[in-house]
C-alpha cells in the first residue's frame, strides 16, 4: 500500500483517479444504449408504417399535466414480462413504445395500478369522474381528487414552442415541407398532419372539440388534455398483428 | 506524533460551518414533517384538501428534495467544510465570500425548487426535479464548492490527505458529473419554465438511473461515509481501524457504484445485458460498503464501554448497523428475481429509509452533536436529551421499516399470487386496502423520528443560546479587568 | 512515526490529523478479504451465463442457459433473456396450462352446463373476482351493483342492452354507448315537468294525473318523439339500449334513492333535460373470447339473467 501515499499526498493526482474510477460505468452501461442494433424495437403496421408515434398537441399538453401533477411518484408506465402483470395490464412494454417520451415516466413505484396500457380501458366519462374525485368510483382508492383539471382552461398559446423545443431533442414534429413530406412516408398522411407545428392550435382544438370529454364544446380544460393522453397510452401498437418472435429477438 | 499541531479555533472559519448546520436542521424537520405529511395523506386520503400545491403527486418530490437536498446537502457541506479545514489545518479558500455564495446559493436553489414543485414546476425525474434554470444555478454553486473544497486541500498543512476528504472528494467529483448528464434538457424558451430531456425513452431511463443511484451511492453514501471517517474516532478517541481497508474500500465503492444504476430498471423495456451488469456490480458492492461499516464499527475496539455511556456513540454505532443492513439489504434487491418481487413496492421505500432514517439521517445526528458544541465552545445542553432522541429516532426508523417490509412484501406477493385455477387471485385495489394499516405504522414511525428531531432542535438552540451568555459573560469579565 | 496501541498492540500509519486522528495499520480482515473474492466468482458466473457485456454492436449473450419456446410462427431457442422467459411462461408454465386447460373446457360448454357444473362455477368465480375486480370493477363495482346515473347495475334483471348471454357476451365484446339526447332546447320546462310525470306514472310512482296524461301526447307523439326508443309501451328496446320505464329499476335518474315525489320528479326531469351519454367500453382487444365467455358467466351468475 506504500503507492497510495504518492496518491493521497496529491490532490490532482487523487481527483484525476477518482474521475477515472467514476467515469467507466456510465460510459460502458449508457453509450452502446445509442449504437446497439434493437435497443429501440423496430415496429411497423402491416403497410410499412411506424407504429409508434410521437403525441398530438393536446396528447402532449395532457403529458405536461401528467408530469406537473407528479403523477409518476404513484404510478409506473412500464409492464414487465411477468404473467401476473400480462393478465392484469396486457403486453409488456416495449422500448419502441417510449421512444418519444422527454422525460421517460416509467416510474420507480405502485401506488396505484400500472397506466402503461391504460388508454382504452376506460371511458373519458369515467376518467373524469375519476380524475374529479376517485373515491367516487372507487371507493377504497388513496389517489387524490383533482378538481381543478375541469376547472382550468388548458393553456396552450406556447403548443408551438413546447413543440419546437421537442422537435429540437429529436421528436420528427415538422416545420417545412420537406419535413412533413417525411413524415407523410414514416407515419402515414392523417399522422403527419397531427404532427404538424404549423397547424399545432387548429389540431389541438380540433382533436379537444371532436372529443368532448368535459361536455363543454366551448372551452378546452386541463382535463381534456389529460385524458386524451391517458387514452392514447399503449395503443400505438396492436400486437395481435405481430408475432411474439418479432420482439423477443430484440432481446 | 509527527504532523500534529492544536489549531487554535481562529484560525478556521466556523461561521460558515455554523450557518449550514443550522440550515441542516431546519430543512431536517421541514422535510421529514412533509414526509410524515405524505405519508398520512397516504393513509388518509382527505389530507390533500383538493388543494394542488399539496397533493401527495407534488409533495412527494418536496419531501424528498427537502431532505436528500436540504437537510443531506447542507450536512455535507456543514461537515465537509469543518472536516477539511480541521484535518487539512488550514482556514477554508476563498474568504467570507465563496463559502457563503455556496451557503446562499445552495438553500435558495433548493428552496426555488422546493417551491416550485407545490406549483406543478418540475422535470419529472426522480431526484432530478428541478427545473433547468435550478438545474444551471446548482452547478454553479458546485463548482465553486469544488474549487473551496480542492483549493482547501491544495493549500493543507498536512503532507496526506485524511481518508474523509477522499470520500467528500469523490461525492463532489461524482456529483457533478451527474447532475450536469443527467439534467441536460430544451427549454421550451430562455424566459419560461418548462424544459424537456435532451433522451428519450430507453436512454432516459438509463441516464436517469445512472444519475439516480449514484445520487444514492455518492450523495448518501460516499459522502457520509466521509462524515463517519471524521466523526467516529474522533468521538471514539480512537484510531481507525485499518487504513488498507479504507483505500480499498474507497476505490472499490467509487468504481462499483457506477454500474448498479440499472438495477432499477430490472425486467423493464431496458436491454437485459445492462441488467446483468447491474446485478452482478450490485453484488459485488456488497463487501465494499462493508468496508466501511467495519471501519467504523472496529474503530471502536478498545473503547466499546463507550457504547453504554455515550449516546453519541449509540447514534453512530446504530447509524453504521443500518448502514450494513440497507447495504446487504439493497444487493439482495438488486438481483432479478428479488426485485421482480421488490420493485414498484413497499419494500423499495423501506430500504430507502433504512438507508435513509438509519444511516444518513442518525450518522449526520451524531455528527452534529459532536460538532456543534465545538463551533460554539461549549458543551452540549443536555445529553439526557441525546439519549432520548436516540430512542425516538431508533424505535421510528424500526417501525418505519418493518411497516414498509410487511407492506412491501405483502403488495408483491399479493400481486403476484395465483389460484387453484392459474387465475390472478387478487385485484389491486384488494392490495392497496391491505396496505392501510402498514402504511398508518409507517407514518406514526415518522411522527417518532420527527419528535426526535424537534428535540434535537430545542437541544441545540438551547446549547446556541447558553454559548452565547457564557460569551457574554467573558466578555464583562474582560472589560471590567 | 507509527505508534503502538497499548490496547490493542497494533500500530498506527504514523499519520497524524486533527491532533488525534489516527489510523492503524490493520490488514484486510480475511473473511472480509474472501468474501469479496467470493463475490467477484459469482460475478464472473454470472456474466457467464446472462447477457452482460457489450461488444461493438451486440453483447455478450451468455452460454448454457438457452430458453426454448414457441410463438404462432414456430418454435425458438435463444439465449437467456426476459422476453423468453415470459412467452415459455404464457405457453408452458404450470399455472398458464392449468388456467388454459379450464378454459378449454369452458369453450366447449354450454351457458346451462356452465351454471350447473359446480367445478366450472369455481373456475368462473376465481376468474371473474380477478379480472372483473381489476377491468370492470372501477365503473360497476364489486359484485356489479353499478353506480346509478353512471354504471348500470349487473346484478338486477333490468338489461338495456339484453340479458341473453349472446347480448353480454356482444355488449362486453364491442362496448356500448348509450345515448339519449337532451330536451334542454327542444322541450320547456313546462312540458318536461308533464312528461316526467308521465314517465313516472308508467312505474307506478306517485304523479300528478293531469300532468301525466298532458305528458303521454308529448312522450307518445312527434313533440317527444320519446316512443321511437322507448317503444308506445315504454318498455325500452335493447337494439338501442334504451331504458325500460315501466318497471321498478332506475339506472340513470336516481327515483328509488330519495323519498320525496318531489325529489323523484327532479330525478327524472333532470335525465330528460340533460339526456345520456356514456360509453362501455370495448373489450374484444384485451379479452380473448373464452374469456369473456367466462365474465359473460360470471356476470350471470351475480343472480341476473334472461
Ligand atoms: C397517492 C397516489 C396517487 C397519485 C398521486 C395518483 N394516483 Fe392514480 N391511482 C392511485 C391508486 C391507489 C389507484 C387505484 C385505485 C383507483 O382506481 O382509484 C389509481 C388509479 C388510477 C387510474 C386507473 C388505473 C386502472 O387501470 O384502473 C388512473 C387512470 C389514474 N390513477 C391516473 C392518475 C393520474 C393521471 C394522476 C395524476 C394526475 C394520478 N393517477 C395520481 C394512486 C394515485
Ligand atoms: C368505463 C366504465 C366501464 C367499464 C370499465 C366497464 N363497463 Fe360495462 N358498462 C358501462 C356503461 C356506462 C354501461 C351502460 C352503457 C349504456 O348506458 O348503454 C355498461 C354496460 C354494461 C353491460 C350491459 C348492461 C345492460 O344493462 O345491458 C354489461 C353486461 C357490462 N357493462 C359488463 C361489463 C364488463 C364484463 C366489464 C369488464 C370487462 C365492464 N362492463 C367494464 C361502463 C363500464
Ligand atoms: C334516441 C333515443 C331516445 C329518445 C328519443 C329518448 N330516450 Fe330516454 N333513454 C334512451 C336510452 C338509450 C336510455 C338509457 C341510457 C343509458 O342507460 O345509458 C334512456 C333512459 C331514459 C330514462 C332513465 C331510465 C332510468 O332507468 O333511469 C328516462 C327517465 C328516459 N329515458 C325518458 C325519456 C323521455 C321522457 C324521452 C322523451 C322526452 C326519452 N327518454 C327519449 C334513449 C332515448
Ligand atoms: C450496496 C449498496 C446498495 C445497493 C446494491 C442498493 C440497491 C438498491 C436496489 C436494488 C433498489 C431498488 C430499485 C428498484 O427496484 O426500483 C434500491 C433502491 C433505493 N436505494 Fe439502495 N442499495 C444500496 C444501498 C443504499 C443506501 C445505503 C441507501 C441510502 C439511503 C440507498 C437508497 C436507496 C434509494 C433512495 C432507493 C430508491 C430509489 C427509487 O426508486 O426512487 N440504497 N437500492
Ligand atoms: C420522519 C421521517 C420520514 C418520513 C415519515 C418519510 C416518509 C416518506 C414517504 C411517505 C415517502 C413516499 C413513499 C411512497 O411513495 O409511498 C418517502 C419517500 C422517500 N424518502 Fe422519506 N421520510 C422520512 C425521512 C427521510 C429522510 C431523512 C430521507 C433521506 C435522507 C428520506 C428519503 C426519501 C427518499 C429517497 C424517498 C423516495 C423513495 C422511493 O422513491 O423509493 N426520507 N418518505
Ligand atoms: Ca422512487
Ligand atoms: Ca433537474
Ligand atoms: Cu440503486
Amino acid at each position: 500500500m506504500l503507492k497510495h501515499e504518492s496518491i493521497e499526498t496529491n490532490a490532482g493526482l487523487l481527483i484525476i483517479l477518482t474521475l477515472v474510477a467514476i467515469g467507466i460505468g456510465g460510459l460502458v452501461e449508457i453509450v452502446p444504449l445509442f449504437y446497439i442494433d434493437g435497443t429501440i424495437e423496430k415496429v411497423q403496421t402491416a403497410d410499412g408504417k411506424d407504429a409508434v408515434r410521437p403525441y398530438t398537441p393536446l396528447e402532449q399538453r395532457g403529458r405536461d399535466i401528467y408530469i406537473r401533477e407528479g403523477c409518476y411518484t404513484c404510478h409506473s408506465q412500464m409492464i414487465r414480462p411477468f404473467r401476473d402483470e400480462a393478465l392484469r395490464y396486457g403486453h409488456y412494454s416495449l422500448a419502441a413504445e417510449s421512444q418519444y417520451d422527454h422525460p421517460f415516466q416509467w416510474g420507480s413505484m405502485r401506488r396505484g395500478p400500472d397506466l402503461a396500457r391504460v388508454g382504452g380501458k376506460y371511458s373519458n366519462g369515467w376518467h373524469v369522474k375519476h380524475l374529479n374525485n376517485p373515491r367516487d368510483v372507487v371507493p377504497t382508492s388513496i389517489m387524490p381528487s383533482y378538481p381543478w383539471l375541469l376547472k382550468n382552461d388548458l393553456a396552450y398559446g406556447d403548443i408551438k414552442d413546447r413543440m419546437i423545443a421537442l422537435k429540437k431533442v429529436g421528436v420528427p414534429y415538422s416545420l417545412t415541407q420537406l419535413e412533413y413530406d417525411a413524415n407523410v412516408k414514416k407515419f402515414g398522411e392523417e399522422v403527419a398532419k397531427m404532427l404538424d407545428i404549423n397547424n399545432a392550435d387548429a389540431n389541438l382544438l380540433a382533436q379537444a372539440q371532436e372529443k368532448n370529454t368535459d361536455g363543454d364544446p366551448s372551452r378546452v380544460t386541463e382535463m381534456e388534455a389529460l385524458v386524451a393522453y391517458l387514452q392514447v397510452l399503449g395503443t400505438m401498437v396492436d400486437f395481435k398483428a405481430h408475432d411474439e418472435h418479432e420482439f423477443i429477438q430484440f432481446r | 506524533m509527527a504532523h500534529s499541531a492544536v489549531g487554535s479555533n481562529e484560525q478556521y472559519n466556523y461561521d460558515i460551518v455554523k450557518k449550514f448546520a443550522i440550515a441542516a436542521l431546519i430543512w431536517g424537520v421541514a422535510g421529514m414533517t412533509t414526509g410524515v405529511w405524505i405519508a398520512s395523506e397516504l393513509t388518509w386520503p382527505f389530507l390533500n384538501f383538493d388543494i394542488a400545491n399539496i397533493t401527495f403527486g407534488r409533495l412527494r418530490p418536496v419531501h424528498t428534495s427537502g431532505v436528500i437536498f436540504g437537510f443531506g446537502g447542507n450536512a455535507l457541506f456543514a461537515t465537509s467544510y469543518y472536516v477539511v479545514q480541521r484535518t487539512c489545518q488550514t482556514r477554508l479558500w476563498g474568504g467570507t465570500f465563496w463559502p457563503n455564495f455556496t451557503f446562499w446559493g445552495w438553500n435558495i436553489a433548493i428552496l426555488v425548487a422546493g417551491i416550485g414543485y407545490t406549483f406543478g414546476i418540475t422535470q419529472g425525474r426522480e431526484y432530478a426535479e428541478p427545473e433547468w434554470y435550478v438545474d444551471i444555478a446548482i452547478a454553479i454553486v458546485w463548482v465553486t464548492y469544488f474549487l473551496i473544497f480542492t483549493m482547501t486541500i491544495i493549500r493543507r498543512n498536512q503532507p496526506h490527505i485524511y481518508v474523509a476528504n477522499w470520500f467528500y472528494l469523490a461525492f463532489i467529483l461524482a456529483t457533478a458529473l451527474l447532475h450536469i448528464f443527467n439534467n441536460l434538457a430544451m427549454p421550451v424558451s430562455l424566459t419560461g419554465i418548462k424544459s424537456y430531456s435532451l433522451f428519450a425513452g430507453a436512454q432516459d431511463a438509463m441516464t436517469q438511473w445512472w444519475y439516480g443511484h449514484n445520487a444514492v451511492g455518492f450523495f448518501l453514501t460516499a459522502a457520509f461515509l466521509g462524515m463517519m471517517y471524521y466523526f467516529v474516532p474522533k468521538q471514539a478517541g480512537r484510531p481507525v481501524y485499518s487504513y488498507r481497508l479504507s483505500i480499498v474500500h474507497f476505490w472499490a465503492l467509487g468504481f462499483m457504484y457506477m454500474w448498479v444504476g440499472t438495477h432499477h430498471l430490472h425486467w423493464t423495456a431496458i436491454p437485459d445485458w445492462t441488467s446483468s451488469l447491474a446485478a452482478a456490480f450490485s453484488i459485488l458492492l456488497l463487501m465494499p460498503s462493508w468496508g466501511g461499516m467495519i471501519n467504523g464499527i472496529m474503530t471502536l475496539s478498545g473503547a466499546w464501554n463507550k457504547l453504554r455511556t455515550d449516546p453519541i456513540m449509540m447514534f453512530m454505532i446504530t447509524a453504521l448497523s443500518f448502514y450494513g443492513m440497507s447495504t446487504f439489504e439493497g444487493p439482495m434487491m438488486a438481483l432479478k428475481s428479488v426485485n421482480a418481487l421488490s420493485h414498484y413496492t413497499d419494500w423499495t421505500v423501506g430500504h430507502v429509509h433504512s438507508g435513509a432514517l438509519g444511516w444518513v439521517a442518525m450518522i449526520s445526528i451524531a455528527s452534529f452533536y459532536h460538532m456543534i458544541p465545538r463551533l460554539w465552545n461549549t458543551t452540549l445542553y443536555s445529553m439526557k436529551l441525546v439519549k432520548i432522541h436516540f430512542f425516538l429516532a431508533t424505535i421510528g426508523t424500526l417501525l418505519y421499516i418493518t411497516s414498509m417490509w410487511v407492506s412491501g412484501i405483502g403488495q408483491g406477493m399479493q400481486l403476484r399470487e395465483f389460484d387453484e385455477f392459474g387465475n390472478l387471485a387478487n385485484t389491486f385495489i384488494s392490495t392497496v386496502e391491505f396496505m392501510h394499516y402498514p402504511l398508518m405504522a409507517r407514518a406514526i414511525g415518522g411522527m417518532f423520528f420527527v419528535a426526535g428531531m424537534l428535540l434535537m432542535v430545542y437541544n441545540v438552540y438551547m446549547t446556541i443560546r447558553s454559548a452565547k451568555q457564557e460569551d457574554q459573560v467573558a466578555a464583562t469579565v474582560i472589560a471590567k479587568a | 512515526m507509527a505508534y503502538k496501541d497499548p490496547i490493542t498492540g497494533v500500530e498506527t500509519t504514523g499519520h497524524v490529523w486533527d491532533d488525534d486522528l489516527q489510523e492503524f495499520n490493520n490488514p484486510l480482515p480475511r473473511w472480509w478479504l474472501w468474501a469479496f473474492y467470493g463475490t467477484v466468482i459469482f460475478a464472473l458466473i454470472y456474466w457467464t451465463i446472462y447477457p452482460a457485456w457489450p461488444i461493438g454492436k451486440s453483447y455478450t449473450k451468455g452460454i448454457m442457459n438457452d430458453i426454448t419456446y414457441t410463438t404462432r410462427s414456430g418454435e425458438y431457442t435463444t439465449h437467456w433473456n426476459t422476453r423468453a422467459l415470459l412467452q415459455k411462461e404464457m405457453v408452458s408454465g404450470e399455472m398458464a396450462l392449468i388456467q388454459k386447460k379450464e378454459l378449454e373446457k369452458v369453450k366447449g360448454m354450454s351457458y346451462a352446463d356452465i351454471a350447473k357444473d359446480a367445478d366450472t362455477q369455481a373456475f368462473v368465480q376465481s376468474f371473474g373476482k380477478g379480472i372483473f375486480g381489476d377491468y370492470c370493477a372501477a365503473c360497476h363495482q364489486t359484485g356489479g351493483v353499478g353506480v346509478i346515473g353512471a354504471y348500470p347495475n349487473l346484478s338486477d334483471d333490468a338489461w338495456l342492452w339484453g340479458g341473453t348471454t349472446k347480448d353480454i357476451e356482444n355488449t362486453i365484446r364491442h362496448g356500448r354507448l348509450g345515448f339519449m339526447p337532451s330536451y334542454k332546447d327542444t322541450l320547456s320546462e313546462e312540458k318536461i315537468n308533464e312528461v316526467a310525470n308521465y314517465v313516472l306514472s308508467l312505474s307506478g310512482e306517485k304523479s300528478d294525473p293531469v300532468l301525466a296524461a298532458k305528458g303521454k301526447e308529448i312522450f307518445q307523439g312527434n313533440e317527444g318523439g320519446c316512443y321511437a326508443c322507448h317503444t308506445t309501451e315504454a318498455k325500452g328496446m335493447k337494439e338501442q339500449g334504451s331504458a325500460n320505464l315501466t318497471d321498478q329499476i332506475w339506472t340513470i335518474a336516481d327515483v328509488k334513492g330519495v323519498d320525496s315525489a318531489e325529489a323523484k320528479l327532479n330525478a327524472v326531469k333532470s335525465v330528460i333535460t340533460n339526456g345520456v351519454t356514456r360509453r362501455m367500453p370495448a373489450w374484444g382487444e384485451r379479452l380473448k373470447d373464452t374469456e369473456i365467455k367466462v365474465l359473460t358467466a360470471y356476470i350471470s351468475s351475480f343472480g341476473a339473467g334472461q
